[in-house]
């Protein structure tokens, strides 16, 4: 086993666990700050895949904005953060059988890929990512309509978030 | 460098946008209570749009390395959206005053939203369908909560953004699968790449796709949120997004499917027939224990999703493709049409507070407002497909190519479902004629003249129905 | 191995040592007496009225959702950012036109007057 495989598993552990907390924990604040643990989990993940862009998004938008907006959104719409209701219902063996049958489904299909046990490649020390990204969002043959339309669809959230959330007329 | 002709592919499409953003800064400028303007300027914007977009009739090509495509069924897919868009605006202008609604942003989400569709007409990579996805969905969450804080309309825009949200989750997997198969989002990459790719992860990838796209366009089982939503959001939405969002899943459909994944015919194709029979059955089965109309026309939409996907099960077999698709897009402009004059008709007795939707409202119109009910008489016959309406010719067409595509049992659950939705169709008829009451009604120049178009084009166009049907005839799918 | 990141990490074991260490001998060498007074949350000051958990301003939440979009286009940009001196006037006028597109949402968000607190 070698070192980035040990890295990945405490990580993958860590990530699995925290995500596990989101969902069982019973105040509302907790669960959007294991929630936070879990991204940065998945942060790391990107950086063990040498996803170093990836990474650092992931940490800037999903912990720096998303995360603090789900902190917002606790605070300002519940008084009482404890929930005191059950967190289990009738469906619940149901609900974790199928969720074992997607697993083992999705598992099978993962590993019947060829791409499954393919070894990835060390990337060059001087591989210039960020560049090459940035010049396929803005040429034409690669992904310059994309970046243009994703503009449009922030402009279109924003106005859309904004009528939402406006109180005053 | 970019050359010109990738620019003149989505010319109409970056119009419409550019018209939006600055609309959106000129409406600051608007008064409050003058946002008609921003009404007629948003209308005016899709009418130039339409024109160009006509003007693109005939041409062929694809920009922006086979990102989008310009085809005969990009073209007429994008003037049933910007109809569709102009009927919309038309329906609200009066509607959202009337309601208390007036807002300038009402237009602008409107025309980003069609700005969506119209991507997704033209959308030849997987990246661009989704991000046209979230374009025309994120401006209708926002419309269908648009009568906030009215607690309705608040429950219809949190539900159609979960579950809208929660599709466009497996509309992303099953992109990340057929990426992980073949390697490429493209389209033209994918039918490449297919021979040589693991068939087991395509397929699930492009069911997740179907099962993502089915929830826009309110396939059963995918159907769940579609009474709610289209209840609880102000009538005029309703109207515009039963017309615009089905037209472009539809055509992103068939554009994916018929393009990248004709070789999954044999295996999908029983998963499209069993989807289009569950989904006319039980829409239409539902459908008759209704007594709002705006409930009864969202099961009725349900029912016709059915009716589409029927012309969609062919797609793998090259030889009757042309017709059930050139079937599905003359389907789509009917049913866009009648569901534009019926919502036009339920706005029309829709009163404050929700009132004057139940079915009870409509006794006695047939008496006092004999060309209302004439109208919707057209229309609910139309929905039936019964002569002489436009609903009949597309059923017609539809039924002749399922059957031509050796589905006969699909054809029959049609027909069948076609009968039984015959019962709570001419119900509202029925009250409208036979039962006393005194209902009322508002009247709006430009409601009484979309509801009057709708009416006209549904007759007329069934009477001579062969110039439509030949322009979708040859509205063909450009192939990689 | 990625050895970039190995600083990174480094920095955060330290980050985290410090003041769990600094907490730990805190526990450790201090004397543990305690009353009452030591034990309300601030020891020489007001006492505090009702919990600590309390409603936030809507405002704020405004506020993070115009923020949230505006960090999502600081991503798209910043790798067109990086790359801005070798590719030429053709992407630099894309790049001005993705960013006129969200000016006109900030313009709407201020007109609006989004951006006041009240």
């Amino acid at each position: 086993m070698t070192i980035s495989q040990i890295i990945f598993l405490v990580v993958a552990g860590f990530t699995l666990a925290s995500a596990l907390m989101v969902v069982t924990t019973r105040n509302l604040i907790h669960a959007a700050l294991f929630l936070v643990a879990t991204l940065f989990g998945v942060a790391v993940v990107y950086a063990i895949l040498q996803a170093g862009f990836l990474a650092v998004v992931q940490v800037v938008i999903y912990i720096g904005a998303i995360a603090i907006l789900f902190i917002f959104a606790v605070m300002l719409t519940r008084r009482d953060m404890r929930d005191r209701g059950p967190q289990m219902n009738r469906m619940q063996w149901i609900g974790a059988l199928l969720a074992l049958l997607i697993f083992i489904g999705l598992s099978f299909l993962l590993s019947s890929w060829d791409g499954y046990s393919a070894v990835a490649q060390e990337m060059p020390a001087d591989f210039d990512t960020m560049g090459r990204l940035g010049e396929a969002l803005v040429s034409p043959d690669a992904y310059l309509l994309p970046f243009e339309v994703a503009s449009v669809l922030l402009l279109a959230a924003l106005v859309g978030a904004v009528y939402v959330a406006y109180t005053r007329r | 460098m970019m050359s010109f002709s990738d620019f003149t592919t989505i010319l109409p499409l970056v119009v419409l946008t550019a018209w939006a953003c600055v609309l959106l800064l000129v409406d600051l400028l608007i008064p409050r209570n003058r946002k008609g303007i921003t009404a007629l300027f948003s209308a005016l914007g899709l009418a130039l749009t339409l024109g160009l977009t006509i003007a693109q009739l005939g041409r062929q090509g694809s920009g922006f390395n086979d990102m989008v495509v310009l085809d005969g069924f990009s073209v007429f897919v994008n003037a049933l959206l910007l109809v569709s868009g102009l009927l919309g605006v038309a329906l609200a202008y009066g509607y959202v005053k009337r309601m208390g609604l007036e807002r300038g942003e009402y237009y602008t989400l409107l025309l980003f939203s069609v700005a969506g569709m119209m991507l997704m007409a033209q959308a030849a990579d997987l990246i661009v369908v989704f991000l046209a996805l979230e374009l025309l969905s994120i401006p209708l969450y926002i419309l269908a909560a648009f009568a906030r804080p009215k607690v309705e309309s608040e429950e219809a825009g949190l539900k159609y953004f979960l579950l809208g949200a929660f599709s466009a989750g497996f509309v992303v997997y099953g992109i990340a699968l057929v990426y992980g198969a073949t390697g490429t989002t493209a389209l033209s990459g994918i039918v490449a790449a297919i021979p040589s790719s693991s068939t087991l992860m395509l397929t699930i990838g492009a069911a997740l796709i179907l099962v993502g796209l089915g929830f826009k366009i309110a396939a059963v089982p995918f159907h769940m949120w579609t009474p709610d939503v289209y209840q609880g959001a102000p009538s005029a939405v309703t109207a515009f997004m039963a017309a615009g969002a089905k037209v472009a899943g539809f055509s992103a459909l068939l554009r994916i499917f018929a393009t990248a994944f004709p070789s999954l015919g044999s295996s999908m194709s029983d998963v499209l027939w069993a989807l289009a029979a569950l989904t006319m059955i039980v829409g239409n089965l539902i459908a008759i224990s209704q007594s709002d109309i705006k409930r009864l026309l969202a099961y009725s939409s349900i029912a016709h999703a059915g009716y589409i996907l029927m012309a969609f099960v062919p797609f793998g077999n090259p030889d009757v493709r042309a017709v059930s698709v050139a079937a599905g897009l003359f389907y789509l402009v009917s049913y866009a049409i009648t569901n534009f004059g019926a919502w036009g008709v339920v706005i029309a007795l829709e009163k404050a507070e929700g009132r004057g939707l139940a079915l009870d409202d409509y006794a006695g119109l047939g008496r006092k407002y004999p060309a209302l009910a004439a109208a919707m008489t057209i229309f609910m016959l139309s929905l039936i497909g019964l002569p002489p309406t436009l609903g009949l010719v597309g059923k017609f067409y539809l039924f002749r190519a399922v059957i031509a595509g050796g589905y006969v049992g699909l054809a029959v659950i049609g027909v069948l479902t076609s009968l039984i939705s015959a019962y709570y169709y001419l119900r509202v008829v029925v009250i409208m004629y036979m039962r006393e009451g005194e209902p009322t009604t508002t009247s709006e120049p430009y409601l009484n003249m979309t509801t009057a178009f709708a009416a006209l084009v549904t007759v007329i166009v069934s009477l001579v129905p062969a110039p439509l049907f030949a322009w979708a005839s040859s509205a063909v799918l450009k192939l990689f | 191995m990625n050895n970039e990141w190995l600083f990174v990490a480094f920095f955060i074991v330290i980050g985290a040592l410090v003041p769990i260490a600094a907490i730990s001998v805190a526990w450790l060498v201090s004397p543990k007496k305690s009353n009452p007074i030591k034990q309300s949350t601030y020891e020489c000051g007001i006492e505090t009225v009702g919990e600590s958990w309390v409603q936030f301003k809507a405002q704020y939440y405004i506020f993070a959702l115009v923020f949230l979009v505006f960090d999502v286009e600081t991503v798209f940009l910043f790798p067109w950012a990086v790359k801005i001196g070798q590719l030429g006037l053709f992407a630099v006028v894309e790049g001005i036109i993705f960013i006129g597109i969200l000016i006109a949402g900030l313009v709407y968000t201020w007109r609006k007057g989004m951006l006041e607190w009240s």
